[in-house]
């Protein structure tokens, strides 16, 4: 094996000679995008079927997801690199999970539990039997002072 | 990597016991540049992250948040601003696979167009922003609104959003209204005795700020300066029918205002201004009608009607709304300049195939800020 030159062509783009794919890839994964772009932004017109405003944002973000599996694997030529690719992508895939899970038991307290103190600051009042139902707020008052 | 350790990958047979080959192989099969710049992409990736995190938490556990309509967001001009994004980074893969053909000329072209659609991005983007100032719709609440304001000074003196219809909402509304509505009667009605040429008071618009120096700022020579300069551009240019409409509809409000039976002690009070009850709530409603969950119809209120009134708008969670939204496209359009910098000064140069490694690098850092898009767009415009 020789020494590669740091300015040879074909390490500049590394070594893993897919060119023959052509442009022709590059326009397909485009067109993927516009086609994914338009099925978000469907999503949040008025001819969406389901009204559920939970499957609307789980919808949109397996959207995104896609689009950007699509502009990582082929824009940024994930799909053929050489493993190396794994030393880079792994771990900060696994940091960016991590701190995804270390804020679940904020949205998951901030979302369903409102204390007195932020009650009373509220942009709109809640309603204290809706907001029992909605599990905005515990039922027995004395208990939202200990959170 | 390429100053990576000798290591021993080959023994000559043929050549021999003892006589071991050295030869040298990269640690990593990439350039420096690449390898670096991919560390720094996971570094923004952990920094992206941590913003949207951070958004996510704040947006499902507020009380309450505003639709895009309520600020002015027009997902139409999200969803083109996407497009743009994904065009350019079509146009800076097209750059460097035209460079890595050692086509200079091509790549050049398409390099220039990227720079181009990230220049239309931004311009998109300021055009947001601008609809957003013009609103009075900024990252810091108003000076008056009880909230206090990291942020003090020209910001909090612009900035136009309160959170509930009480005390401080309805005290800057009814400043506002009665301050606009004597001017417009100044304007319609110019008071004879104020200074020497009625007659040219309703074809000029200099006239109706003359009239309010004489009485507020006798004492200080640079005071009727500034406020002829805020009237003036208001209330004076607008034609006779618009401020005749305008005075009626609010006179309307000012009456309702007024037949209310004056709250005798502070809970009455406090009471009275709440969102939900009280003579406040119908004036709020009137003004700056809350929408319903999920209706996106634009509705006709009088800040709709009349915005050059620059009357205090009531949007619930607007401004935490405000702060995350600027923070996060303020963050991203950072990102945009950067990248239009180096584009910039890409096209100074050659750009065959041996700038083809510096156009991927920059290409993947180009394609990361399209990624970052990609998640913004749903969760600011479309949530």
């Amino acid at each position: 094996m020789s020494v590669p030159s740091a300015h040879s062509p074909s390490l500049a783009h590394g070594v893993s000679g897919h060119d023959d794919h052509g442009i022709a890839k590059y326009i397909y994964v485009f067109i993927a995008l516009c086609v994914l772009t338009g099925m978000s932004f469907f999503t949040y017109s008025r001819f969406w079927p389901i009204p559920n405003e939970h499957v609307k944002w789980a919808f949109m973000m397996a959207v995104s997801c896609t689009k950007a599996m699509l502009v990582i694997l082929f824009f940024m030529h994930i799909k053929y690199e050489a493993n190396w690719k794994y030393v880079l992508t792994i771990p900060a895939g696994m940091m960016s999970i991590f701190l995804m899970l270390m804020l679940v038991p904020d949205v998951g307290m901030r979302g369903r539990w409102a204390s007195e103190e932020r009650q009373k600051h509220m942009a709109v009042p809640l309603n204290q039997d809706e907001a029992v139902e909605a599990g905005k707020a515990p039922r027995d008052a004395n208990s939202t002072k200990h959170e | 990597m390429m100053d990576a350790p000798a290591t021993t990958v080959a023994h000559d047979h043929d050549a021999g016991h003892g006589h071991i080959k050295l030869e040298y192989q990269p640690g990593l099969p990439l350039t420096n540049a690449k390898l670096f710049m991919w560390l720094f992409l996971s570094t923004e990736i952990m920094f992206f992250a941590a913003l949207i995190g951070v958004y996510i938490v704040i947006r499902f556990g507020a009380p309450a948040w505003p639709r895009p309509h309520d600020v002015h967001l027009v997902e139409e001009i999200g969803a083109f601003n996407t497009f743009v994004l994904i065009c350019s980074s079509v146009s800076i893969v097209l750059a460097f696979e035209a460079a890595k053909a050692n086509k200079a000329a091509n790549a050049k072209m398409w390099m220039a167009i990227t720079l181009v659609l990230g220049c239309v991005f931004l311009g998109i983007k300021g055009y947001e922003y601008n609809a957003k100032f013009s609103h009075g719709i900024f990252p810091v609440g108003p000076a008056n609104s009880g909230i206090d304001p990291l942020l003090k000074g020209s910001l909090t003196v612009h900035s136009r959003i309160y959170e509930r219809s009480d005390l401080y909402y309805g005290s800057a509304l009814r400043n506002q209204i009665e301050q606009k509505v004597t001017r417009i009667n100044k304007r319609l009605k110019p008071a004879p005795t104020a200074d020497d040429k009625p007659a040219e008071a309703t074809d000029t618009a200099a006239k109706p700020a003359a009239t309010i120096k004489t009485d507020t700022a006798a004492d200080d020579p640079k005071k009727p300066k500034e406020e002829k300069k805020d009237d003036y551009d208001i209330v004076d240019t607008l034609p006779e029918s618009v401020l005749q409409e305008a005075l009626n509809d609010f006179t309307v409000v000012q009456h309702q205002w007024a037949d209310r039976s004056p709250p005798s002690t502070i809970q009455e009070r406090l009471k009275d201004n709440d969102l939900t009850s009280g003579k406040l709530a119908e004036v709020a409603d009137l003004v700056s009608a809350p929408r319903e969950p999920g209706e996106t119809a634009e509705r006709e209120d009088l800040n709709e009607k009349y915005p050059w009134m620059k009357l205090p708008l009531l949007i619930p969670g607007g401004n935490m709304w405000a702060s995350t939204y600027f923070l996060l496209t303020g963050f991203h359009a950072v990102h945009v300049i950067v990248g239009l910098i180096v584009f910039g000064l890409m096209m100074r140069m050659t750009l065959d195939a041996r700038k083809a490694g510096f156009i991927e690098n920059i290409g993947l850092y180009w394609h990361f800020v399209d990624l970052v898009w990609i998640f913004l767009f749903p969760l600011l415009y479309l949530f």
